[in-house]
């Protein structure tokens, strides 16, 4: 079958990217199937406006080890465009089937559209810093970030075929043990409605506390840059906000003491309001700020964590 | 063990871009620099040559301009560096990139390792790694947190946003690091007068045997722009700062979130 297909090892992803595949659907007039590890999900994706599902099952259940099945099902199928969920394991298994395939591969696309013979992409490069519009040869693989595209409402008939494919993927190279959730300390950032995040301009871990205190007012959850969490190790790697570690969409985020290089500013654009405090004037935070204060963050942060108590 | 591998990209340091007023890019005062991401693949493959106490090369292809990178590559204590230097990097996707570099592997490997940052600083597209891997027949071991050799064996635990894993690896592999993994070295003097006597060799793409189609970039760039931020930038600077928050404080509750 040529066409558009999906593939996540996440299946809320994978009805993500069927908003996009349906989309695509309408411009290349061509089908949507989605290739999906769990079985029992298979409906969903259905009832969401895929016209075929593929249910792939091997005996390995490592998400990875199916590279090289999914392009071979690709190859066979002829397939037109896959979408993949852009989760670190799509990203792997993506950039795996792209070169089987010898296929371009567009990673992390914020859009997606059908142009001329290709596909017409745009992403973000050099940090955040600037925004690259590119087109893909068929058959083209784009990765999308998760929550880039709400799910895909239910809708039609709901009916759609559903294939069981087995596949081999038994790899005794590789073995794969400790699973471990990754245990966050609070509440995910990704997902907070309002963020503190503090810089290198924070001098020691100690004056966390003061930090907390407006966190605590504010109703916020902590958040910082690279350099607090992988250089201090002052807050844990799954704090720090940048185009390598989270991208948040809060409400509102405040940052103190943080100069805005283009990687940390790439994590915040989402940000409804977007408040700086940093002693640097030509900070150019400032530049991505909504409001800013320039000053001295120990004397800034006591004075807003009191008026926000208010 | 015997022979490691890094791969790095020497691209522009983008904190000294600058996004003009039409919003195209200005990159004439950038300097170049190694990749922030490959920079720990290099200290990763450094720290296992001199734990094991065997060889570590390193790979890059870029446009001419890469040649300039031999002298920082090897003061971070790699012994040798492969350099590519051709046209092609400029309109190279990951495709045409994997597949040189997959191509200059199999002329000076075989590699017991191969590291590569977890993506570059330029384009960040993260697929090196993993194509290399396919192209190699081998596993990819990707965002790798931490790494040890043992018995043949490579063991490492990955960071895949909801859990970590532990994954070993019986035989060749490419793994790419994820930044958190070590802290680069800052070469002293020392470091950088030792690299100007170590060897580095030339890579002629032509050389490589790769037909014209895997040279062929699959995705093209139809253009980049300045990534504009559309704020609001009401910055407050009087010197009293009990002012300034009771102006911004405000200017929250106008936007309702006090």
């Amino acid at each position: 079958m040529p066409g558009i297909w999906i593939y996540s090892e996440d299946s809320a992803v994978a009805r993500q990217l069927l908003t996009a595949g349906l989309e695509l659907k309408n411009a290349m007039k061509q089908p949507v199937a989605v290739l999906t590890l769990s079985g029992e999900e298979a409906q969903t994706f259905i009832d969401a406006g895929a016209d075929k599902v593929y249910v792939v099952k091997g005996s390995n259940p490592w998400p990875e080890s199916y590279a090289n099945a999914v392009a071979d099902l690709l190859t066979k199928e002829q397939a037109g465009v896959l979408l993949v969920g852009g989760t670190m394991r799509g990203k792997d298994l993506a950039a795996k089937v792209a070169a089987s395939l010898k296929a371009g591969l567009v990673t992390d696309a914020l859009r997606v559209a059908c142009a001329g013979d290709g596909i017409e992409t745009t992403r973000l490069v050099y940090g955040g810093l600037a925004v690259r519009t590119e087109t893909v040869t068929l058959p083209a693989l784009v990765t999308i970030p998760p929550r880039t595209f709400a799910e895909a409402a239910v809708q039609g008939t709901g009916q759609g075929e559903v294939v069981i494919v087995e596949v081999a993927n038994d790899d005794n190279r590789v073995s794969v043990t400790n699973v471990c959730p990754i245990v966050r300390q609070g509440a995910d950032i990704a997902a907070a409605d309002r963020i503190v995040c503090v810089g290198r301009g924070l001098s020691k871990k100690e004056d966390l506390t003061m930090v907390e205190a407006l966190a605590a007012a504010v109703g916020a959850e902590i958040g910082c840059t690279r350099g607090i969490s992988e250089d201090y190790r002052w807050l844990p790697n799954d704090r720090y906000i940048g185009i390598s570690g989270q991208k948040v969409k809060p409400e509102l985020y405040i940052g103190l003491g943080i100069s805005g290089q283009v990687q940390h500013v790439a994590g915040i654009r989402d940000a409804k309001v977007i408040v700086a405090v940093d002693s640097n004037e030509k900070a150019p935070i400032f530049e991505a700020a909504d409001y800013g204060i320039v000053g001295d963050l120990y004397e800034v942060v006591p004075l807003l964590t009191k008026a926000m108590q208010k | 063990m015997q022979k490691l591998l890094v791969c790095y990209k020497w691209v522009l340091d983008e904190q000294d871009i600058k996004v003009t007023g039409d919003l195209s890019l200005d990159t004439g005062r950038a300097k170049y620099k190694i990749s922030d991401y490959d920079k720990n693949a290099v200290e990763a493959g450094v720290l296992l040559g001199e734990q094991h106490g065997v060889s570590v090369e390193a790979l890059t292809f870029g446009t001419a301009a890469v040649k300039q990178s031999l002298k920082d590559a090897l003061s971070r204590g790699l012994d040798k560096v492969y350099w590519i230097g051709d046209a092609a990097a400029e309109q190279a996707d990951a495709f045409v990139t994997a597949n040189i570099l997959a191509g200059a592997i199999k002329k000076a490997g075989p590699y017991d390792l191969i590291l590569c940052g977890e993506g570059s600083a330029d384009s960040y597209s993260q697929q090196t790694a993993p194509r290399l891997a396919t192209l190699l027949g081998i596993p990819a071991i990707t965002f790798v947190r931490q790494l040890s050799v043992a018995d043949g064996r490579v063991t490492a635990i990955r960071k895949l946003g909801d859990c970590t894993e532990e994954v070993t690896v019986t035989g060749p592999a490419v793994i790419s690091v994820l930044p958190e993994i070590n802290k680069p070295r800052i070469p002293g003097l020392k470091q950088v007068m030792a690299a100007a006597k170590k060897p580095s060799e030339e890579v002629k793409v032509a050389d490589l045997g790769l037909a014209a189609g895997e040279l062929a970039p699959k995705v093209r760039s139809l253009s980049v722009k300045g990534y504009v931020m559309d704020r609001k930038k009401v910055i407050f600077k009087e010197a009293n700062q009990a002012d300034n928050v009771a102006k911004l404080v405000a200017s929250l509750a106008q936007e309702g979130l006090c």
